[in-house]
C-alpha cells in the first residue's frame, strides 16, 4: 500500500524527530567524558535505534487502523503472556525482572503491554453499548488495566504500573466519563494519602461527604465511594508495611529529599543543582560540570533532561517543553477530528502515555515528582523506549492520515 | 446522571487545559530553579566540582648568631598508590620489590589509607631519593604509583640544642580546640616544644589555597581554571642569639658525664649564647612518625632525656647563692665589708645541732669577701641567723628566685624560695625553728632553682646589678621583607647598692684569684675570670656539682653556668668544664680578631 505523503502530518513527525535529535545530542554530552569507549558511543547506538524506531513507525503507518482494531484482543493476550513469561525467564537487573535479553538487545514486555492495553481499551470503548457510567463498563475496562498492573507489580516496577492507570483514566475520559466522576473513582487514593495523619483524613472524609451530597451521583455509586475511601484510609498502614524497602524509600525521599542524601534524594538534589546552575543560557554543549564530573546520576537515561537544563539553560528546556506540548496539542486535535471512535480513542490513549511519562520524568528532574525510573519519551537513551515512543507517534499520525475512515 | 457525561467540545477543552496545566507546572518549575534559585545552585555546582587544597608554605629556617643554618627543611617523599589506576599483580609486585616490602603489607596499607579509588593512598613515608628516582625513570613499570613530596624539619643533632629548638609534629585535637581555625586544621604541622612552639606563627607562614577540579568519585582532574589560586606566604626566617661554637663546646663538655646542663648568657643584653641539657634526644625522630617502641624507650629512660634541665630542672643551688646572703647583710647594715664574725672552726653549734662547714679544718676569722672566696659555711650560717628566714627570702626573691626568668621559650620553672609563710603552711605555725635559715643561707634546704635562674642572677652580678631578660631570638625576617629585631630589655635590678655589688664582685674575683679560692685552677693569662663553685647536697645521691663563671671580669661579656648531677665538688667537676668552655670562647675570639686585623692590614 502506498501512502499519499502530502496528507501525512509532517509537523507532528517533525516535532518528534527534533526531540529525538536533541536526545542523541544530550546522550552524547552525557557520556562524552565517560571512562569507556562503549559508554562514549551510547549516542551512536541511540542513532541506530532511531533508525530502527523510524522503520517500525513507517511500517505502523502503512498498516490500516482496522488491523489493530481486529487484532486488539490478540495483542492484549500476547502482552499478558509476555508479562508472565518475563517473571520466569527475564533478566534480573537491579533486583527487578523487567527485561528479555536477546544478546545486546533488551526488550521490556511492559512497553508492548502499554500499547496492547491502548488497543484493547480503544476496541472495548469503541463498540460497547453499555452506558458511560455503568458498573460493567467501568469494571471491565478497569479489569483490562489491572491485570497487566498486577503482573508488573510482581516484577516489581511501581513507576511503569502507574502508566497503565493513566491509560485507563485517559481513555475513560475520552470515552465520555466526566473528570468529576473520575475524581470520585480515584478518591480512595486521596484517602490513602490523607491517612498519613488522622486529622487530615478526618477533614478529607468530611469534604468528600459534602461533595457527594452536592453532586448526588446515585446511591449505589455514592455508597461504594464512601466505603472504598474508608477502607483505603484504614488499610494504609497495612499497605505501607507491604511495600518493598526501595518503594518506601522512594516515596519518603520524594517527600523529603534530605532523608537519603546519597540515594534517591541525592539524585534529585544533584539534578536540581544541574538544572538550576544552567541558568537562562546554560553552560554550553559538553560543558555541564554536573554531567561531566559524574555528579548527575543516569545522565543519559532518567536524568537526560537535567543535562539539557544544565547545558542549554531555560531557553533550551522551554523549547523541549513546547515541542512536547505541540505533539499533545496535535493529538487532541486529531482525536477530535477522527470519525472512527477506535482511532480517536487510540490517539488519546497513546497521547496519555507520552504525556504522563513527559510529566513524571521532567517533574522528577525538577524535584517535585518521585524518582520512578520512567524515561523521557524520544529523548532518553534506550531502544525500547524510543521504539515505543515512535510507535505511538506513528499510531497518532496514522489516525490523522485516515481521519475520514469509520 | 447526564452531568457525568461530557460533550466532545467539552472534552477537547479539558484536553487543552490539561496540556496547558502540565506546561505551566513544568515551566514554572524550570523558572524557579533556573531563574530564582540559579545563584545558589550555581554556587553548589561549583562547590561540587572543586576541592580546596591548602598550599603548605615552607617553614622558616633558623640560623645561629653568625648566620649558619641550625634548623633546615629537607624533602621527604611519600609513595602512594591510586587504586583505580593500579595494574593487577604488576604494580604491587614491582613496588614491593623496589621498597623491599611484602605485597600483602602494601595491600593492607592501601586499604587502610584509601579515601576513594581515585585518590592516592599512601604506602610508605620518607622514601629515599634514589628510590624516587627509580620510580620516576621507570614509571611504566609502576602503573598507578605516585609520590608526594613534603618538607620535613631537619634538626642539628650534634649541637645538643633540643632544649632551645624543640620540634614540630602534627597538631593534636586538644591543641586544635584552643587555636584559631583558619591557620590550623587537622593534619597541620605545629611546633610542639621549644622555639618551634614559641615562634610557630612566624615560622609557619600562611597557607595558600589551590582549587582542584574533582569528579563525583573524587578523581582529581587538574587545576580549576575559574579561580585564581592564593599563593602561600613562606615562614619567617629566625636568627638566634646562639653561638654554635660555644654551644657545641658546651654539649661536648657534658659528654663524659651522666647528666647535667649548661647555660651561657651575655650579661650585657641577656642574649642566650648556649644552652644544653644532657642527655638529650634526637629531635629529628619527632618530625616523622615515632615508633611506639622508641617512644617507650625515650620516655622511660632513667636519665630523663626529655627533661629540659636548664629551664625545668629544679636543683638546690648550694654555695653559688652565698652572694645573696652576704649582699643582703651588707645592704641591711648588719655587716660592713670588713666585718668578721665568729671564726669558723669547721662548724657551728646551733641549738642541739652541729652545723658543719664544708671544710672540717675551718676557715678561721673571715670577712665577707674572704667568706665568698673560701665559701665558708659558718660565716653564712651567722649571716642567715642575723637576716632571718623572711629577709633572706626577700633578697632571694629580689634576685629572681621563684620568678620565671622570662626567656622566650614556652615553659619555665619558677623554683622554690621558702619563707616563714611557706614553712607555716608546710610544718604548721611554730612547727619549725630558725635553724632552717642556716641551710637557706648556704643554698641548701628547701631552696630550689633552675640553672637559667642562677645564670641570670650572675648576669646581674656581672652587669652592675642590671639583669636583662634572657632571650634566644635575635631577629625575625618575614617573607615580605619586614625584619623585627629583638632589643635587650631590662628584667630586674638586683637589690644591692653599688658598694655592695663591689664587695660581691670582689668575692667573684677571689674565688679564682684568691690564694684559697675554690676555683683557683681557672687562673690563666688569656682572660680574667671570676665565678662561684657550688656543691649541692641532694636526696638523690652524690652532690651536684655547680660552677658559674663570669669573664672577663673587668667588663664581663659571658656568664657560663654548669651543673653536673651527682658528680661531686663544684671545684672538681663543674669549674673545669666552665673553664674549658670559656677558654674556647676567648681563643676563638682572639683568632677572629687576629684574622680581622690581618685582613685589615692587607688593604692598601
Amino acid at each position: 500500500m502506498t501512502l499519499h505523503y502530502a496528507a501525512i502530518d509532517w509537523k507532528l513527525i517533525g516535532a518528534a524527530l527534533v526531540l529525538s535529535a536533541i536526545g542523541i545530542m544530550l546522550i552524547m554530552s552525557a557520556q562524552h567524558y565517560a571512562d569507556t569507549a562503549y559508554q562514549q558511543q551510547y549516542y551512536l547506538r541511540q542513532l541506530m535505534w532511531l533508525g530502527i524506531a523510524l522503520t517500525i513507525a513507517a511500517v505502523v503507518l502503512h498498516f490500516p487502523l482496522r488491523f489493530f482494531d481486529l487484532t486488539a484482543p490478540l495483542s492484549y493476550f500476547v502482552s499478558l503472556l509476555l508479562l508472565v513469561l518475563v517473571l520466569f525467564v527475564g533478566t534480573a537487573r537491579m533486583g527487578a525482572l523487567r527485561w528479555f535479553s536477546f544478546g545486546p538487545v533488551n526488550f521490556a514486555p511492559s512497553d508492548f503491554a502499554k500499547i496492547a492495553l491502548v488497543f484493547a481499551l480503544a476496541r472495548f470503548f469503541a463498540y460497547t453499548k453499555l452506558p458511560v457510567i455503568s458498573k460493567r463498563r467501568l469494571g471491565f475496562s478497569a479489569m483490562l488495566a489491572l491485570i497487566p498492573v498486577a503482573l508488573i507489580l510482581r516484577q516489581p516496577d511501581l513507576g511503569t504500573s502507574l502508566v497503565f492507570f493513566v491509560i485507563l483514566f485517559g481513555m475513560w475520559f475520552w470515552s465520555g466519563l466526566s473528570p468529576l466522576y473520575m475524581l470520585l473513582i480515584i478518591s480512595p487514593l486521596f484517602s490513602l494519602v490523607a491517612a498519613s495523619h488522622w486529622l487530615a483524613w478526618a477533614i478529607y472524609i468530611t469534604v468528600l461527604l459534602v461533595f457527594l451530597l452536592l453532586l448526588r451521583p446515585g446511591f449505589v455509586f455514592g455508597f461504594f465511594v464512601v466505603v472504598a475511601n474508608l477502607a483505603f484510609g484504614i488499610i494504609t498502614p497495612f499497605v505501607w508495611g507491604r511495600l518493598a524497602d526501595y518503594q518506601r524509600l522512594r516515596i519518603l525521599t520524594f517527600l523529603d529529599p534530605g532523608l537519603d542524601p546519597r540515594g534517591a534524594g541525592y539524585q534529585i538534589i544533584q539534578s536540581k543543582i544541574a538544572i538550576g546552575s544552567g541558568g537562562i543560557l546554560g553552560k554550553g554543549f559538553l560543558n555541564g560540570s554536573q554531567t561531566r564530573l559524574d555528579f548527575l546520576p543516569e545522565p543519559h537515561t532518567d536524568f537526560v533532561f537535567s543535562v539539557l537544563g544544565e547545558e542549554f539553560g531555560l531557553w533550551g528546556s522551554l523549547i523541549v517543553l513546547l515541542l512536547f506540548c505541540y505533539i499533545f496539542y496535535r493529538a487532541v486535535r486529531i482525536a477530535v477530528r477522527c470519525r472512527s471512535r477506535f482511532a480517536s480513542l487510540l490517539v488519546m490513549g497513546s497521547a496519555s502515555i507520552l504525556l504522563f511519562q513527559f510529566l513524571v520524568n521532567i517533574g522528577m528532574t525538577l524535584g517535585f515528582m518521585p524518582v520512578t525510573g520512567l524515561p523521557l519519551p524520544f529523548v532518553s537513551y534506550g531502544g525500547t523506549s524510543l521504539v515505543l515512543s515512535w510507535t505511538l507517534i506513528a499510531l497518532i499520525a496514522s489516525a490523522d492520515y485516515r481521519w475520514q475512515e469509520y | 446522571m447526564e452531568r457525568f457525561k461530557l460533550s466532545l467540545e467539552g472534552r477537547e477543552r479539558v484536553g487543552y487545559a490539561v496540556i496547558l496545566i502540565v506546561l505551566v507546572v513544568l515551566a514554572s518549575g524550570l523558572v524557579k530553579l533556573q531563574l530564582f534559585e540559579h545563584r545558589g545552585l550555581a554556587i553548589q555546582s561549583e562547590n561540587n566540582q572543586i576541592r580546596v587544597v591548602p598550599i603548605i608554605p615552607r617553614r622558616g629556617l633558623v640560623f645561629d648568631r653568625s648566620g649558619n643554618v641550625i634548623i633546615d627543611n629537607r624533602p621527604s617523599y611519600t609513595v602512594s598508590v591510586v587504586p583505580a589506576e593500579e595494574a593487577t599483580g604488576r604494580t604491587l609486585a614491582n613496588l614491593g620489590e623496589l621498597l623491599g616490602m611484602d605485597t600483602t603489607l602494601i595491600r593492607s596499607r592501601i586499604n587502610r589509607n584509601m579515601i576513594s579509588r581515585y585518590q592516592p593512598a599512601s604506602v610508605k613515608r620518607d622514601m629515599s631519593f634514589e628510590k624516587v628516582a627509580i620510580l620516576e625513570e621507570q614509571s611504566k613499570r609502576f602503573p598507578g604509583v605516585t609520590y608526594q613530596m613534603e618538607q620535613v624539619r631537619q634538626y642539628p643533632g650534634e649541637l645538643g640544642l633540643e632544649v632551645v629548638t624543640g620540634y614540630v609534629g602534627e597538631v593534636s585535637e586538644e591543641e586544635l580546640s584552643g587555636l584559631s581555625r583558619p591557620a590550623y586544621r587537622l593534619g597541620s604541622i605545629i611546633g610542639k616544644k621549644g622555639l618551634e612552639k614559641q615562634y610557630d606563627r612566624p615560622l609557619r607562614g600562611r597557607e595558600g589555597t589551590a582549587y582542584i577540579e574533582v569528579s563525583a568519585a573524587g578523581q582529581i582532574l587538574g587545576e580549576y581554571k575559574e579561580r585564581q589560586p592564593v599563593p602561600a606566604t613562606p615562614g619567617a626566617n629566625v636568627t638566634l642569639t646562639i653561638d654554635s661554637d660555644l654551644q657545641r663546646s658546651c654539649a661536648a663538655a657534658l659528654d663524659t658525664f651522666c647528666c647535667g646542663a649548661m647555660v651561657a648568657v651575655d650579661p650585657r643584653n641577656g642574649e642566650l649564647l648556649a644552652m644544653t641539657s644532657y642527655p638529650t634526644y634526637d629531635a629529628n625522630i619527632f618530625s616523622s612518625v615515632i615508633p611506639e617502641s622508641l617512644w617507650q624507650e625515650i620516655s622511660s629512660d632513667s636519665t630523663h632525656p626529655l627533661l629540659n634541665r636548664p629551664l625545668m630542672g629544679l636543683y638546690p643551688p648550694g654555695s653559688t647563692v652565698k652572694f645573696i646572703a652576704v649582699g643582703a647583710a651588707l645592704e641591711s647594715g648588719l655587716i660592713t665589708e670588713s666585718t668578721a664574725l665568729k671564726p669558723c672552726l669547721g662548724g657551728m653549734q646551733f641549738g642541739d645541732r652541729f652545723f658543719r662547714c664544708w671544710n672540717p679544718g675551718g676557715h678561721g676569722s673571715v670577712g665577707p669577701a674572704k667568706a665568698l672566696e673560701v665559701s665558708c659555711d659558718v660565716y653564712l650560717y651567722q649571716l642567715g641567723l642575723k637576716l632571718g628566714v623572711d629577709r633572706l627570702s626577700e633578697f632571694y626573691d629580689g634576685c629572681g628566685f621563684s620568678h620565671a626568668p622570662g626567656i622566650d621559650l614556652p615553659i619555665e620553672e619558677r623554683g622554690l624560695n621558702p619563707n616563714s609563710e611557706y614553712y607555716d603552711r608546710r610544718y604548721g605555725v611554730r612547727g619549725w625553728t630558725s635553724a632552717l635559715v642556716l641551710n637557706n643561707a648556704i643554698g641548701q634546704g628547701e631552696l630550689l632553682v633552675t640553672p637559667l635562674q642562677l645564670t641570670t642572677f650572675f648576669c646581674g652580678l656581672a652587669n652592675d646589678g642590671i639583669v636583662y631578660l634572657p632571650h634566644v631570638v635575635k631577629r625575625i625576617a618575614y617573607a615580605d621583607g619586614r625584619t623585627v629585631s629583638v632589643s635587650p630589655t631590662v628584667s630586674r635590678r638586683l637589690p644591692f647598692s653599688e658598694a655592695t655589688l663591689r664587695v660581691l664582685k670582689e668575692g667573684l674575683r677571689r674565688v679564682v684569684e684568691g690564694e684559697q679560692g675554690t676555683a683557683r685552677s681557672l687562673r690563666n693569662d688569656l682572660y680574667s675570670i671570676g665565678g662561684k663553685t657550688g656543691t649541692a647536697q641532694n636526696p638523690h645521691g652524690e652532690d651536684h656539682s655547680w660552677f658559674i663563671g663570669v669573664a672577663p671580669l673587668e667588663s664581663p661579656e659571658i656568664v657560663v653556668c654548669a651543673i653536673v648531677e651527682n658528680a661531686g665538688h663544684g671545684s672538681d667537676v663543674a669549674a673545669p668544664l666552665v673553664g674549658q668552655v670559656i677558654r674556647g670562647y676567648f681563643e676563638r675570639k682572639l683568632l677572629d680578631e687576629t684574622i680581622t686585623v690581618a685582613e685589615d692590614n692587607t688593604e692598601p
